[in-house]
This record gives C-alpha cells, structure tokens and sequence, in this order.
C-alpha cells in the first residue's frame, strides 16, 4: 500500500483539494447551467405540449360549431319553408275570404240598388197612375164639363189603380 | 545544458502556496474548473426561451445525455436525479482530459535536478493524476451510496453490506428448511465482500481513467519524441476520441452505480435464498 502511496504521489491534501474542486464545479454548474436549463426545458415541453393539446382541442370544437351551425342552418331552413308554406295558405285563405266578402258586398249591394229600383218604380208608377188619373180626371172634366163629386173621383182612382 | 524531458508517473509541482505544493495536474483541474464557472455563468444570464448558439449547443448535450441516462436506468424520475452528477462529471473528465492534450503542455519550467535540468510543463491532463482520478471515484461511489440510503432506506442499504437480516432469519426457517443454516452464513459473507466490492469499484474507477489518459499522454509523447510535427496528429485525434470515451464510460459507470443503489436488494436476496435452498435440496437427493 505504501509503495502504491509513494509511487503515485498520493496525497490527502491533493485527493481533498480535487475534491473541493470538483464539488464546486459540480454546485455551480447545477446552479446555474443545468437547473435552469432543464427547467427551461420542461416548460418549453409543456408548453408544446399544451399547445399541441390546445390545437386539437380547437380543431374539434372547430368542427363541432361547425356541425352545431349546419344543423341549426338546415332547422332554420325548414323552419322558414314550413312558415312560408303556412303563409301562403293563409294569404291564400285570406284573398278567398276577402274575394267571398266582396262578392256578398256586391250582391247586396245589388240586391239593395234592385230593391230600391223596385221601390222607386213602384212609387213611380203609382204616381204616374195617379196622375195619369188625376190627368184623365181633369180631360175627362174638362170634355164633359161638368164638375163630377169626390166620390166618383175616388172611384175612379181606384179604377185606374187597378189597371 | 543536458535538458531532460521524462514522463512522470505523477503530477509535478509547479509552484507552491506556503506548504502546499500545487501540481500541474491541478493547475489543469483549476483551468477545467474555471472554464466550467465562467461557461455556466455565461449561460445563466443568456438564457432565452428561444436557444441560440451555445445555449442550443448544451440542450443537445443535455437532451443526450438524459437519452443514454434513460438507457441505463429505464426510469425518467430515476434520471433527473443522476443527471446532475453524471453531467458535471463528464463534462470535467472531458475538459480535464483535453487540457492534457493541448500544446500548452509544451509550456513548462525547468528545474535542476542531480542529473541536469528537468522539463516540467504547466499543464498535465487532469485525470493524468492519480490523485483527481482516486477523489472523483471515491466521492461517485459514496454518493451512489448515499443516494441509495436516501431512495431505499438506510436500513435496507446497511443489510447490503452486514446482512442481519438474513442471519436473523435462521431460527424462523430452520424448522422448515435445515439448509437455511449453511445458506445464510453464505449469504452474510457475500454482503461483506460487497463491501469489498465497492472498494474494487473505486480503484476499477481510478486506475481506468488513470491508465487510459496517462498511456495516451505517454504515447504522444513518445511519438512527439520519435517523429516530431505530422506523425503524432493522428494520434492526437484518436486520443481526442478516446479521453472523450473515457470520460463518458466513467460518468456512465457512475450512473449504473446510482442505478444499482437506488435498486432494493432484499426481496431478490430472499428469492436468492429459496433458489440457493432448493439447489442445495436438489443436489443432495440426487446424492442420497
């Protein structure tokens, strides 16, 4: 043991000096270079990793707006054809009605414009008989000349009312 | 002037502080050490989020050296916890190594000796000495140690060493296996040339680096020595290949050290116990 000491040098000062020296090295460069290099590391993984993770995330909810919006566009449309299809039967109810109303209107406007036309008519007729009488009265006074009495007057209104 | 140029078996002092004789091998070291503390620094307060140029260079090195870590132990947790040993350690046999190879180790004084002058150079490959070899190796395996008392208990690591454990077990098995009286004792020495062992793994640790770096400072010497100018450059890049190799074997040995240490032993010794038992069983009626 002593040759191998004595032929190799070895001393305890040198062996504690190297391993002060190493020891040091070893805290600094942990302190410095590796720790924060490996911490810079892991978070920059993380960060990728997150991202990844976050693209694919979005990619499928992407997609499922996308589905969500071509469902609720296709509703929307079916909806709107439904609804214009009841709009037009009711319009097309409406004008019916509405057409159906003026055709009453007009009949009883008609039927009133007749009925009045009757009316007037028969009140003009009445009337031109009456002085179609009265007229006959007085021709037929005036050729007899003589006066006839209100009883035979009447009488003879109401013989040229019944003609 | 009769200028002698010899290679030393170990490192020569080059100046003294007091009492203390400073080596050329420590000079080295301390250049190592230096180059390492000024590297880190720099990094420190350069580091961006985005790496360029050197910042980039050492992820590459760190992202390496966690793939060979993950290789050896199979567990990224039991990594993280390695790598800032086995990193530093590389990373100072390396520059260590490569200082010795550097033609500043042309640059000497020369002293007088009985015989005549003798060249020394100021700078000698760190690991050249036996010394920085012998530290790194004793404090790697008693870190290994440690870190093994931390991951598995103290208890389980001393019953590596001085199985009790096993020793107590005798009179529990013994009813049931008569062969536990000549198992056991085995087993309790075996723990105590573990000891042996870990000592072997020091000098095996020392003596390699050692032997590798000093016989490629020897041959390129002696090829300098022998054919002066192109002849040792070729040389000079396989030794630049090899002291990288040799400081990553070390590292890398260091972390199979961790691994082992960080590893429990006890129910492996006990499934050893019943295979030794029934080897022992079978043996003995085939025998009979």
């Amino acid at each position: 043991m002593d040759s191998i000491i004595s032929t190799f040098h070895i001393e305890w000062k040198t062996l504690l000096t190297q391993a002060i020296n190493f020891s040091l090295v070893l805290l600094v460069l942990y302190i410095f270079a590796l720790k924060p290099v490996s911490k810079l590391m892991k978070e920059r993984t993380a960060k990728i990793e997150k991202g990844i993770a976050d693209a694919a995330e979005n990619r499928k909810l992407l997609e499922q707006s996308k589905k969500k919006y071509e469902e609720q566009l296709a509703k929307a449309r079916r909806e709107a054809n439904v609804i214009l299809l009841e709009m037009k039967k009711e319009v097309e109810k409406k004008k019916a009605d509405m057409l159906a109303d003026a055709k009453k209107e007009v009949n009883r406007i008609l039927e009133n414009g007749r009925k009045t036309l009757e009316n007037e008519k028969t009140k003009m007729v009445g009337e031109a008989k009456k002085e179609v009488a009265t007229l006959a009265i007085k021709i037929t006074e005036k050729l007899l000349m003589e006066e006839v009495g209100p009883s035979f007057q009447e009488k003879a209104v109401e013989e040229v009312n019944k003609l | 002037m009769n200028l002698i140029q010899e290679i030393s078996l170990f490192a020569e002092p080059v100046a003294r502080i007091g009492k203390y004789a400073v080596t050329n091998s420590m000079l080295a070291s301390w250049v190592a050490a230096i180059i390492i503390i000024i590297f880190s620094l720099s990094l420190r307060f350069k580091l961006k989020e985005i790496p360029r140029g050197m910042q980039n260079l050492f992820e590459m090195l760190v992202e390496g050296a966690f793939s060979l870590i993950d290789q050896v132990t199979g567990d990224r947790k039991l990594s993280e916890k390695v790598f800032p040993i086995a990193l530093p350690l590389f990373l100072f046999i390396l520059l260590n190594n490569w200082i010795g190879l550097m033609p500043l180790g042309w640059v000497g004084q020369v002293e007088h000796t009985g015989k005549g002058f003798l060249f020394v150079p100021y700078l000698r490959g760190g690991s050249a000495d036996v010394n920085t070899t012998i530290a790194l190796a004793v404090m790697s395996v008693l870190a290994a140690n440690l870190f093994g008392v931390l991951s598995i208990g103290i208890w389980k690591v001393f019953n590596k060493y001085v199985n009790i454990k096993v020793l107590s077990s005798i009179p529990g098995r013994i009813k049931k296996d008569l062969t536990v009286v000549i198992v056991a004792p085995i087993t309790f020495f075996v723990g105590l040339i573990e000891i042996i062992g870990e000592i072997a793994k020091m000098v095996s640790l020392a003596f390699r680096l050692f032997g590798n770096i000093f016989a490629g400072e020897v041959l390129l010497y002696s090829m300098a020595a022998l054919i002066p100018y192109i002849v040792p450059v070729p040389f000079l890049f396989l030794e630049l290949l090899m002291t990288s190799i040799q400081a990553l074997i070390f590292a890398m040995l260091v972390v199979v050290y961790f691994t082992i240490s960080a590893s429990e032993h006890g129910h492996e010794d006990e499934t050893d116990v019943r295979k030794e038992q029934e080897e022992i069983k079978e043996v003995l009626s085939a025998k009979a």
